[in-house]
């Protein structure tokens, strides 16, 4: 949801301006103290937020890792590493992790060639093509909860249009959401479609920035259209594209509403994501260290990317 | 050029204020209601006509004194208000009385967050013996009344009459076997052409406990928790196995639809059903209203089916009971109970039943012109009385009192879904075992 | 640019026609939508979608059977606070990671970024137990506070504050502002693009959150459009398709409008942003 800024964030990064010079012996201890207290006031408030609503609450989930917890979510027996053993060596939580997998790569591949297909097309410049763009960006305005009323009457078995069409063509009729792995796809195909009005914007935006004379030129020594794509536009847009691939990937690693409104987790688990297997286990069987152990191993692999993000991020500034 | 830009900062400034004002006010005006009456938080999770009903319930209620006001919120499905209900207790947003399922009673039970009803029955003298016997069983520990019996069902088969006549097939018996059914949806699925769906069973733990209830078989040792607390379970006996293969051989002859699970999963099967492309499925008696009023060809219903070569032993009630909070004052609490009374009313009870499919629980209930014009109407509506009128009370159809049957419902619903896919049923069943067992290990020791 | 259009002509099509094909892919989903929420149910349950039984009844009966006015209304509060608290306090803390001078700015500024890497999503379970502890369950504020602040809107501003002439902040210092009149006549106007990003950013951000409000909301008082829709989608076990569409309809309407009006200026933001 991030991508604009990140934009700007890629070539701006770290760039301490003139005015940060280091603390001089003509600072006075007064003024340091003066700036002190209005850090403290500047800041102050953020750093409470966060403390107790991010620090904090990682640090407890870590700790109710190591406990069973009772039928009212008190930790009562501390028993070590047993969670993530028993979690680790569980069919459905490996099942889980599997599904997360699939349903991460199938989105971030797909809303990335889609969006820069989109992007591309869009770019051309055809008559009436405003209207297309208003269009493919249409999507950005939908939330999970819309999208997923959409897509759910698509799906539908009894009166959906996909099965409509399927008897109308004798095409054989799918159960979309009852079939473990059409109703991965099911959820694949409406989570890329949410993602791609976004995604659409920010590819055009950054193939807009493209120098026309790149181009110019190219076509000055006749170069193919593909050998353009690939060895001009790409390279350009390399930044955005990074930017983009790794916000998918995180975001799609969070997704639950979707799959909460259209599958909950079914048929088979096949579409239970890890969010929703956290909120599952705590929110409806009241399991929070085992939902806590959950919570952890989520962490750290979203840590995981968004620090590899981060350094990624960093290097590009310095080329 | 500087004050420009300053310029243009005030105004939005400005314009900020004046939309926080505006919001402000609206919150304001909108939560300030001014009421002397005491309020009564009450939490549900009916849907459909049975919240229609309810909610005229609770306006009557709150027209007919005038000391309190009944605030009905809906909390969404079964499983999810379990853990709400525990996880709000005493705060602000925690209920006066609330509604929970069958299954949880043992749950709210040991969390000491309730105040029995038993208390109230006693302090008032209440005649509870007009409350149907074997739902208030279901609800009570030690001959103490933990919660009022409320909207309670009977799972039951429902079939298109009209369309078996069409086809000229002869409708299952009153109390039908496994291979009853078995023929009757082989026949409708072949003469219609394929064209219509013999059968359809929820994936719905509920459904997989009844089976094994009719069959006399225990979900749980310890008799079903009846005699201690449980610490295994058992999904893989005969009637578990022998269901789920009979189930089985209906998918693979194709004259089974498998509407999957959740609650769109029971829309579509009922929207299948209404729309004529489904013949038979096993569902509460709960949808009894909604499918005479959507149908127009005729109703039929009968008992659950059992196991061939055995008599069915009986299905246990389904629904759920009132609870009253321990953490509001007492004249709320007080409160919640005459709500309760309210509701459990003759006319009431019988309004209920009419409008739902909800048995009526009060025994003069019977005599109301309401449900004397509804078997009149629909003879088939009296065959889940008749279920539960039929049925002696033992171990093992009279629900599991143990901890944990949520997870007993996703588990089981999951092998449900493997089966229904094409998995090996033991195995299948053996892996559910697996996991719930160690689940229950696990949940007694942090319980201990 | 002019070989596109001289191109042959069989190229030109199937441009056209890629074209044609992607918009049905993302408008199929929105014409159906839109087109069912004016049927009558009874003609979506039948599945005979091209009935001609057209009118405005499921509306209405959205609006007046349902308290789908309310979600928006809810939604409106929280997201519109969320955004103007974090305009405030992420400005804030950027301002002082920027112009302040103390002893461990950087450690801080890491820490900062730090907390980007934790996702709400594996603290629900703490984060719960706290609002319950502070009183805040069924509130408006439950949706609120936790949410005052982002590092990630910390990082954006500061970026942005970076960009500032040291010029200024010389000549302010020389001219005796304090820290509090150099923020606010001075940086906030200065990057007014990079607050309104922001602004957009987490209106949305909040506009869009489904779980935490679906695990800290009991009543429709406070619940948000999001969770409003689900609630409003379990509700009916009878499937009446036709409103339920009408409430999707009601909800997006709005933010379309808003963003065929906003893309224009959104997009000329972007250029700018990758631009630079």
């Amino acid at each position: 949801m991030d991508a604009p800024i990140t934009n700007k964030q890629s070539q701006t990064h770290y760039k301490p301006k003139g005015n940060k010079k280091p603390l001089t012996v003509g600072l006075s201890y007064k003024k340091e103290l003066r700036e002190r207290l209005y850090a403290l006031v500047f800041l102050g408030p953020s750093l409470l937020i966060l403390t107790i609503f991010v620090f904090f609450p990682m640090l407890r989930t870590l700790y109710l890792s190591f406990f069973l917890t009772n039928s009212v979510g008190k930790p009562t027996v501390f028993i070590g590493l047993q969670n993530y053993f028993s979690l680790l060596t569980s069919t459905a939580y490996l099942h889980s992790l599997q599904a997360t997998f699939i349903y991460v790569i199938a989105v971030s591949c797909l809303t990335l060639v889609l969006g820069l297909l989109l992007a591309q097309t869009a770019s051309q410049k055809i008559r009436g093509i405003s209207f297309f763009r208003t269009v493919f960006s249409g999507t950005m305005g939908v939330s999970v909860s819309v999208a997923a009323i959409f897509w759910l009457f698509m799906f539908n078995p009894s009166v959906g249009l996909l099965d409509q069409l399927a008897n109308l063509f004798h095409l054989p009729v799918i159960n979309w959401l009852t079939q473990p792995g059409w109703a991965m796809t099911a959820v694949v195909i409406s989570t890329v479609w949410m993602n791609l009005g976004f995604t659409f914007l920010i590819f055009f935006g950054a193939l807009q920035s493209v120098p026309t004379t790149f181009y110019e030129a190219a076509q000055i020594e006749g170069v193919s259209k593909r050998y353009q794509f690939f060895h001009i536009t790409l390279p350009m847009i390399s930044p955005t594209l990074f930017f983009v691939s790794i916000i998918t990937l995180i975001e799609s690693f969070k997704s639950f509403g979707l799959i909460d409104l259209m599958t909950a987790g079914g048929p088979d688990n096949a579409t239970n994501l890890l969010v929703y297997r956290i909120y599952q286990d705590a929110f409806l069987s009241g399991n929070y260290g085992l939902a806590s152990t959950e919570s952890v191993i989520l962490a750290l692999m979203i840590a995981f990317f968004t620090f590899i993000q981060f350094k990624v991020l960093e290097k590009r500034v310095n080329y | 050029m500087k004050k420009i830009k300053n310029f243009r900062y005030r105004h939005l400034l400005l314009l900020f204020s004046l939309c926080a004002v505006i919001l402000s006010a609206l919150t304001g005006c909108t939560s300030a209601k001014a009421d002397s009456r005491i309020q009564i938080t009450f939490w549900h999770e009916m849907t459909g006509p049975a919240q229609v009903q309810l909610t005229k319930f609770v306006k009557e209620f709150n027209q007919s004194q005038h000391k309190y006001t009944v605030v009905p919120q809906f909390e969404g499905n079964y499983n999810e208000a379990v853990q709400k209900i525990l996880n709000t207790h005493g705060t602000s947003a925690s209920p006066a009385v609330f509604q929970s399922m069958d299954i949880s009673t043992s749950q709210i039970y040991s969390s000491g967050y309730t105040t029995p009803v038993q208390k109230f029955i006693t302090a008032d003298n209440y005649d509870v013996s007009k409350i149907s016997a074997v739902a208030r069983a279901f609800y009570s520990k030690n001959g103490q009344q933990l919660s009022m019996p409320f909207n309670t069902s009977q799972p039951v088969l429902y079939y298109n009459a009209t369309l078996l006549k069409k086809y000229g097939i002869t409708p299952p018996p009153v109390d039908p076997s496994y291979s009853d059914i078995t023929r009757v949806a082989q026949q409708l699925y072949e003469r219609s052409g394929k064209k219509v769906k013999g059968l359809s069973v929820e994936i719905y733990g509920w459904l997989f406990e009844q089976f094994l209830a009719n069959a006399g078989e225990s979900l749980a040792n310890n008799q079903d928790g009846h005699a201690g607390t449980p610490t295994a379970v058992n999904f893989t006996g005969t009637a578990a196995t022998t269901t789920m293969k009979w189930i089985q051989e209906n998918i693979k002859h194709g004259s089974f639809m498998n509407y999957g699970s959740g609650t769109s999963a029971s829309a579509n099967e009922m929207a299948g059903f209404l729309s004529g492309k489904l013949g038979m499925f096993l569902q509460s008696s709960a949808d009894i209203s909604q499918l005479t009023a959507g149908m127009k060809d005729q109703l039929g219903i009968t008992y659950y089916p059992h196991p061939d070569g055995q008599k069915s032993n009986g299905v246990s009630i389904g629904g759920a009971s009132l609870w009253i909070s321990n953490d509001k004052s007492t004249t709320v609490q007080r409160g919640a109970w005459e709500f309760i009374k309210y509701l459990m009313k003759s006319q009431n009870q019988a309004a209920w039943q009419a409008a739902t499919g909800y048995l009526a629980l009060n025994k003069d209930s019977q005599n109301e012109p309401v449900l004397q014009k509804l078997y009149q109407k629909t003879p088939a509506a009296k065959i889940p009385s008749q279920q539960l009128a039929r049925t002696t009370p033992n171990n093992t159809n009279s629900g599991i009192f143990m901890q944990g049957l949520i997870q007993e419902r996703t588990i089981t619903q999951t092998a449900m879904e493997q089966i229904y896919n094409g998995k090996n049923v033991t195995s299948a069943l053996q892996d559910a075992e697996k996991q719930m067992n160690s689940y229950v290990q696990t949940t007694n020791k942090a319980n201990k | 640019m002019n070989k596109n259009i001289t191109g042959p002509n069989f190229q030109r099509l199937g441009q056209l026609f890629v074209l044609i094909l992607l918009a049905l892919f993302i408008l199929i989903p929105f014409l159906l939508g839109f087109w069912t929420s004016l049927l009558p149910t009874a003609d979506i349950s039948k599945g005979s979608l091209w009935s001609s039984h057209i009118s405005l009844d499921n509306y209405y009966t959205a609006i007046t059977q349902t308290p789908i006015i309310r979600y928006l209304f809810n939604s409106l509060v929280i997201s519109f606070f969320t955004m103007a608290a974090q305009l405030l306090f992420c400005s804030m803390s950027a301002y002082a990671f920027v112009f302040l001078e103390f002893k461990g700015r950087n450690t801080l500024f890491y820490v900062f970024l730090a907390t980007m890497m934790l996702p709400f999503e594996a603290e629900v379970i703490p984060n719960f137990v706290t609002v319950r502890n502070m009183g805040l369950l069924n509130h408006y504020a439950v949706m609120i506070i936790p949410f005052l602040t982002s590092a990630f809107g910390t990082f954006m501003l500061r970026q942005s504050f970076l960009q500032i002439p040291g010029e200024l902040k010389e000549a302010s210092e020389i001219e005796g502002l304090s820290h509090w009149r150099f923020y606010a006549s001075v940086v906030m106007p200065y990057s007014r693009i990079s607050l309104f990003t922001l602004a957009a950013y987490s209106f949305l951000a909040s506009w869009n959150q489904y779980l935490w409000p679906m695990l800290t909301t009991f009543s429709d008082d406070f619940r948000p459009v999001q969770d409003g829709l689900r609630q409003l989608q379990s509700q009916e076990s009878f499937n009446n398709w036709g409103m339920i569409q009408a409430s999707a309809a009601i909800v997006v309407i709005p933010t379309l409008i808003v963003l065929f009006i906003g893309q224009h200026y959104f997009k000329s933001g972007l250029n700018e942003g990758a631009v630079k």
